[in-house]
């Protein structure tokens, strides 16, 4: 059955248990079991204790009563009102938990008692006895406490009747000495309990914050962690499983480092060759289909100059208009695969002339900021690497942003190049980039910045525009 | 759930909190007890403790009722350790009729004028005997025997518990003080034969009539002591009457003392069977000449 009150407590129990650490727990299971077992015991041996002295007290209260009654018998026959009293006061002295004790004759008159001037007002009624009883024991309610007052019908009641009444005082001293000690046992058993948890806890939490300070290393790349085998416990278990997990992690670290130099080596052996290629492509068309078109245009231009047929005047024209157009393109392409100029004069040249080339054909204005470019060639790599992002990023801007307007920063500083492409497009989320080529092409500018050590960071939101930053060292 | 929590622990400390309920009585605040006189003026009657006082309890209530029912009056038995009090008592007044002991008597007679009221008769005779007792083992034949020995006298007035024993010991030429090597008093004659019986004392001189009595009512008693002297008859301790008692309840009394034997309820007979008498006879003073005689030839007894 659930209880619904119960749940806040318990909730509010787990929280406080879930919140402390694993010695506060241990102290205080510790602690709790002591004082419960300590509290339990104690309360268990003082209510036997009372039960018991209760029990003696009563006894003693019928042992004291029918003694007193034999010895005032013959007291009482012949009158000897003073012995009588030496004896109740003897009585009185004698037995520490005896309170009061006194003598009524067989009228109900109270002839000896040991209370001195006056008697208590209601005590002789409190309790009687028959003459044919042994004795009659109650428990009298005093402003003293509770007293067990004994009455003994002395010589069958004929020479009266012995009233003893003995207090609980000498019981309850008893029973606090015994309580008081048994707490104080409790204490010294909790302070010890406490003691043995403190170092049963260090003993626990040691190889425990160990592997704590071990995880955290083995988080920060460190393989080399290897934590201790304190005990052979299940935390001993845990650390040797611990070990064993660095050490894979290690191999599989070397591994996956292995296979990312292998596949950066063979990326980076596609690119170079790619770019080869494109080199050896865009040379081949401008060397060789240029020229073949060119030689074409001035063969045509010559014919009609020749011919004073307009027919053939006017085709030699469209056919010369043909292939000035052809001529244009192969030129264009042969630029978008590899300007020559990125190898002869370098990338501040390539990209004025890639932006001028740019903004003639895209309705997209681009702000172009170089600074630092002059101080001679970087490294052919950054160029070409820088060169190409700035290729991809414009492409893309001009394909998918739907900008406005653009800017290109380059900027050389302090060993790095940095570079920044920025539009006022409708922007997108970097993590879902859109289409395949698009995530591809991402990747691709990513890929050519990690390869030289460098950085490529794209920040964009939908309808905040894109940022392209990227940083590459070139010293 | 909550609601039963809260009877649960309601129900536990009623339980804790079950005291007596007896209402408080403070010890500390004290009343003067109140003293009332009794308004029947009872008649008071002393017995001597020849036997110790619950004997003479026991003994005597049946006698005491009978007195009450023929006298239409409560009557309060008065007991006291000594014969000497008892004297005093009536000397002053203060108890009307006493049982008292033979030489008491003889002492009381010759110093205050205490009158007898009758005697009691037993085995046909008023008259008793002192016997001298010893433990059942012990060799001793005759008081001769006994010297260095320890001795139990009953009281110091008493004829047949120290006169006669004191008679016999000045007879040997020697005082209770130098021929004994301890006495003590017992103040009852059940207690000396219970003394000897128990090894306390070597020997004890007692009323024969109460010996007889007690050997008859505990047997064991007859196996612990043996008798190894009895003396000539005494006079029997006698009833009396204070001085100053008026004639008329004198008679009464008298006339009731004698009547016992013939009281046709039986509860006379049974009132004298309780004290070991047959019946109650008037005597004379002359009956107890032979004690007085002894008395004076033993010296007044130290009380």
């Amino acid at each position: 059955m659930t209880v619904g009150w119960l749940r806040p407590w318990l909730d509010r129990l787990w929280m406080l248990a879930g919140a402390v650490s694993i010695r506060t727990k241990i102290l205080g299971i510790v602690l709790a079991l002591v004082l419960l077992l300590g509290l339990g015991v104690t309360l268990q041996v003082r209510q036997t204790v009372v039960r018991t002295m209760e029990a003696q007290l009563q006894e003693q209260s019928i042992s004291v009563a029918r003694d007193l009654a034999a010895r005032a018998t013959d007291l009482l026959l012949i009158n000897d009102l003073y012995s009588l009293h030496q004896l109740l006061q003897a009585t009185l002295n004698n037995n520490a938990s005896v309170r009061y004790a006194f003598v009524i004759d067989p009228q109900g008159r109270v002839l000896v008692h040991t209370f001195g001037n006056g008697f208590p007002i209601g005590l002789l009624d409190a309790n009687q006895a028959g003459p044919d009883e042994h004795h009659r024991t109650r428990l009298v309610n005093t402003d003293e406490g509770p007293i067990w007052d004994t009455a003994v019908p002395i010589f069958e009641g004929r020479a009266g009747t012995a009233r003893v009444g003995l207090s609980e005082v000498m019981v309850n001293r008893a029973v606090e000495s015994v309580t008081g000690q048994l707490l104080l046992t409790t204490v010294v058993v909790s302070l010890i309990g406490i003691t043995a948890a403190a170092f049963l806890t260090w003993l626990l939490t040691r190889p425990i914050l160990n592997l704590v300070q071990a995880a955290k290393a083995v988080g920060r790349g460190d393989f080399t962690q290897q934590v201790h085998r304190w005990a052979d416990d299940e935390i001993g278990e845990l650390s040797v499983a611990f070990n064993e997990m660095v050490v894979a992690l290690r191999r599989a670290g070397e591994e996956r480092a292995e296979r990312e130099q292998l596949r950066a080596h063979y990326v980076k052996a596609v690119i170079t060759a790619q770019e080869d290629e494109r080199k050896r492509i865009a040379r081949e068309l401008h060397d060789s289909a240029s020229q073949s078109l060119t030689s074409l245009l001035v063969g045509l231009r010559t014919m009609s100059g020749l011919c004073n047929q307009p027919e053939v005047r006017d085709h030699a024209e469209a056919l010369r208009a043909i292939a000035a157009h052809t001529l244009d393109e192969v030129h264009t392409l042969a630029l978008q695969l590899r300007p020559s100029v990125l190898d002869d004069l370098g990338l501040q040249a390539a990209i004025e002339r890639y932006v001028a080339d740019f903004g003639a054909r895209y309705p997209i204005h681009v702000d172009l900021a170089l600074r630092g470019l002059s101080e001679g060639r970087l490294p052919s790599e950054v160029e070409t690497a820088l060169y190409r992002i700035v290729q991809e990023s414009l492409t893309n801007v001009a394909r998918h942003s739907g900008a406005r307007a653009a800017s290109v920063m380059i900027e050389r500083q302090n060993g790095q190049a940095r570079a920044v492409i920025e539009d006022d497009g409708h922007g997108f989320d970097p993590a879902l980039a859109g289409v395949a080529d698009q995530r591809l092409g991402l990747y691709g500018m990513r890929e050519r910045a990690e390869l030289l050590g460098g950085k490529l960071t794209i920040e964009s939101a939908p309808g905040q525009g894109a940022s392209v930053f990227v940083e590459i060292p070139c010293a | 759930m909550r609601a039963c929590v809260v009877l649960l622990i309601a129900f536990l400390l009623s339980a804790c909190a079950g005291a007596p309920a007896a209402p408080a009585i403070r010890l500390s605040q004290l009343e003067p007890l109140l003293t009332q006189s009794a308004r029947v003026i009872p008649l008071r009657v002393a017995v001597a403790a020849v036997i110790s006082p619950r004997g003479t309890v026991e003994s005597y209530r049946p006698l005491l009722d009978y007195l009450s029912r023929r006298l239409s009056r409560p009557v309060e038995l008065v007991q006291r350790r000594t014969y000497a009090e008892v004297n005093d008592l009536l000397e002053r007044g203060e108890v009307d009729v006493a049982f008292v002991c033979t030489s008491a008597y003889v002492a009381g007679h010759d110093q205050f004028g205490m009158e007898l009221l009758a005697a009691p008769q037993v085995n046909g005779a008023a008259v008793y005997h002192s016997v001298l007792i010893v433990p059942a083992g012990s060799a001793a034949r005759s008081m001769a025997d006994l010297r260095d020995k320890v001795f139990a006298f009953t009281d110091p007035m008493s004829t047949s518990g120290r006169m006669y024993p004191t008679w016999l010991v000045q007879q040997l030429g020697a005082t209770p003080d130098t021929f004994f090597a301890r006495t003590f008093f017992t103040y009852s004659h059940d207690d000396a034969i219970r003394a000897v019986a128990e090894g306390l004392a070597d020997g004890a001189a007692v009323d024969s009539l109460v010996y007889d009595f007690a050997i008859r009512r505990d047997p064991a008693l007859r196996d612990k002591t043996r008798v190894i002297h009895q003396s000539p008859p005494f006079g029997i301790p006698p009833v009396v009457v204070r001085p100053d008692a008026r004639p008329q309840l004198k008679a009464e009394l008298q006339q009731a003392l004698l009547d016992l034997s013939d009281d046709p309820h039986g509860a006379g007979k049974a009132a004298l069977q309780a004290i070991g008498v047959e019946r109650f006879i008037l005597i004379e003073d002359s009956a107890y000449d032979s004690v007085r005689d002894m008395l004076n030839r033993a010296g007044a007894p130290a009380p």
